[in-house]
């Protein structure tokens, strides 16, 4: 009897493992694509804006929250917990698995950039949203949405660095920003394209922006431009 | 028959097994709200009490560990005896000698705050660490290095594991573990409460501060909190060398400027210096000053009457003020630094 129990408890082993394998290979995953105009972002490297001012870029880190995939039928599919820290220094977290796959067309992509005002009063939280991450703000509570630092010869300050840190979870400057994508085939590709964000402001005027406020609520506007499927 | 024995044998001995490791589970603690208390703000589902977490952030905050020179601990600021203020200092300390803007606040009956710090700046009990650990003139730390450190040591693997079920250090658990530590700091046993439960009796003089107290004072301490949690203009001017506008800072709001939160009374007598900036040094002091208001401009709407006390009326509010004192709490033995010898806290 325990060898039939054995037998079995061996057999469930392999057939769940193939079976979860298989799952992980069909499930839908959205994938990021940094950019600055038509190059790949590099941390580092030399880029100019539209503004012409010559820059380089050497944090890069936002959330990305509340996914949801809209399919053809109308019908949205909602992963639950979905927060996602995306930085360039990670290349796993330029990759997000959605976990469903629909055989029907996806129509569209939803997802917030930030996190969310209930997130913000919940205390301390885990994974992606651990304060750990250096993305919470200490004498303010609240998670920073998007960080963006780096140095400019346009900036007249210490080191020639500016330092956008977009955030604020309560009204009204509450700086979460929804995008709506459409999905131009089965596989979701987005690409963020930085230089859309500083072909909105002229470095010698803006660049140091790190508390919620109005200046805040501007730079997500911008922040939403950035954000193409591919 | 036989095949029954035996498998019933079986199963019991993995009950057995089972309840073996029920000993090794942690110890929930319940969290006793007084008699007649409102109902705490913290959310106990998402941090549940146990014996373990206790003990754990105990240990956290008194352990230098947090800062980035392993000087200055959660104690530093935060005294027991003192009401878990920094007694004497108008402005506190920290590293490397360095001064902060701010008088440090007490920290008892944290589970019914609904927001932290003198501006109201913090939102939630479990992040409030953050900022004393990330200030320069603080701790001067990373969350991330303290984390970091904390992994590094065996001591903290062990009370993690038994803290949480896995020696996995992160930044939410140390964080939750501080707040399990922080939620049980509760001062209900001054004689004033012992005088509500009916348990003791107001002398002469301490019956008319109490009726001082509630005509003039309780509208923004309100009992038994003795606070509002609110924030208002009390009347103090400006200190221009700090320039500390308050609640603004946060709410950018013009109406916020130099509203600092109402703080809680609470063992008073010894949380001196008084005021954000710490600006006065004795009880009297505090009641000259709000008894010299009247009618002033941009005070909150509570202290727009003159309170016109007189020297006896003033002494007798002090007597009540000093029957907020809680020697059970301030001498509590479960909250000073964590004495038990190493193999006592990591016995398994």
């Amino acid at each position: 009897m325990y060898k039939t129990l054995l037998i079995g408890f061996v057999f469930n082993f392999f057939f769940f493992q193939a079976s979860f394998a298989q799952k992980a290979a069909d499930s839908l995953i959205l994938k990021l694509h940094l950019k600055f105009g038509k190059d790949d972002l590099e941390l580092g490297k030399k880029y100019v804006s539209t503004k012409k001012d010559t820059l380089q870029i050497d944090v890069f880190k936002f959330y990305i929250s509340n996914i949801e995939i809209q399919y053809s039928d109308k019908k949205v599919y909602n992963p639950t917990n979905s927060y996602h820290l995306i930085d360039i220094e990670n290349s796993n977290s330029l990759r997000i698995p959605i976990g469903y796959k629909n055989n029907l067309a996806i129509k569209n992509v939803f997802f917030n950039i930030g996190i969310d005002s209930t997130a913000s009063v919940s205390g301390a939280l885990e994974g992606d949203l651990d304060p750990t991450k250096g993305m919470y703000w200490a004498w303010q509570s609240g998670y920073i949405n998007m960080k963006i630092e780096g140095k400019s010869s346009s900036c007249k300050t210490r080191k020639n660095e500016f330092q956008f840190h977009i955030g604020g979870y309560m009204k009204p400057s509450y700086a979460i920003r929804k995008v709506q994508l459409e999905a131009k085939n089965q596989e979701i590709d987005v690409s963020i394209d930085v230089s859309e964000f500083f072909s909105a402001i002229k470095l010698s005027k803006i660049n140091s922006i790190m508390i919620p406020g109005k200046e805040a609520m501007e730079l997500a506007d911008y922040s939403i431009k950035m954000f193409k499927t591919e | 028959m036989r095949f029954n024995l035996r498998n019933t044998l079986f199963i019991g001995l993995l009950v057995f097994i089972s309840l073996s490791f029920v000993k090794k589970l942690t110890e929930p603690l319940y969290f006793e709200v007084p008699k007649s208390w409102p109902k705490p703000h913290y959310n106990f589902k998402d941090n549940p009490l146990t014996e373990e977490g206790f003990l754990l952030g105990r240990n956290l905050f008194y352990d230098p560990i947090l800062s980035r020179d392993n000087t200055i601990s959660c104690a530093s600021c935060h005294l027991q005896t003192t009401g878990f203020t920094h007694v004497d200092h108008a402005l506190s300390h920290g590293i490397d000698g360095k001064i902060g803007t701010r008088n440090s606040m007490t920290l008892m009956n944290l589970a019914w705050s609904k927001s932290f710090m003198w501006d109201g700046g913090v939102n939630h009990l479990d992040v409030q660490p953050i900022a004393p650990i990330t200030s320069e003139v603080e701790m001067d730390e990373t969350l991330e290095n303290v984390v970091e450190k904390l992994q590094k040591s065996e001591k903290y693997q062990i009370l993690f594991k038994k803290a949480f079920g896995t020696t996995k250090i992160t930044g939410q658990r140390l964080l939750k573990a501080l707040s399990q530590f922080e939620l049980l700091l509760v001062s209900s046993n001054s004689k004033y409460d012992k005088v509500i439960r009916n348990e003791e009796k107001f002398t002469e003089q301490e019956q008319k501060g109490y009726h001082l107290f509630k005509n003039n004072c309780s509208s923004c301490h309100n009992e038994p909190l003795f606070t509002s949690e609110k924030f208002e203009n009390n009347g103090l001017t400006i200190d221009t060398t700090l320039n500390d506008i308050g609640r603004m800072k946060i709410t950018k709001k013009p109406e916020d400027y130099l509203r600092f939160k109402v703080p809680t009374l609470r063992n008073v007598q010894f949380t001196f210096p008084y005021m954000h900036d710490g600006r006065f040094k004795t009880l009297t002091e505090v009641i000259k000053h709000y008894n010299s208001l009247g009618n002033s401009k941009n005070v909150s709407k509570q202290l727009s009457k003159p309170m016109n006390l007189s020297d006896n009326d003033r002494v007798d509010l002090v007597a009540f003020l000093k029957t907020l004192t809680d020697t059970e709490f301030l001498f509590n033995k479960r909250f000073p630094f964590p004495k038990e010898n190493y193999e006592t806290l990591t016995q398994e």
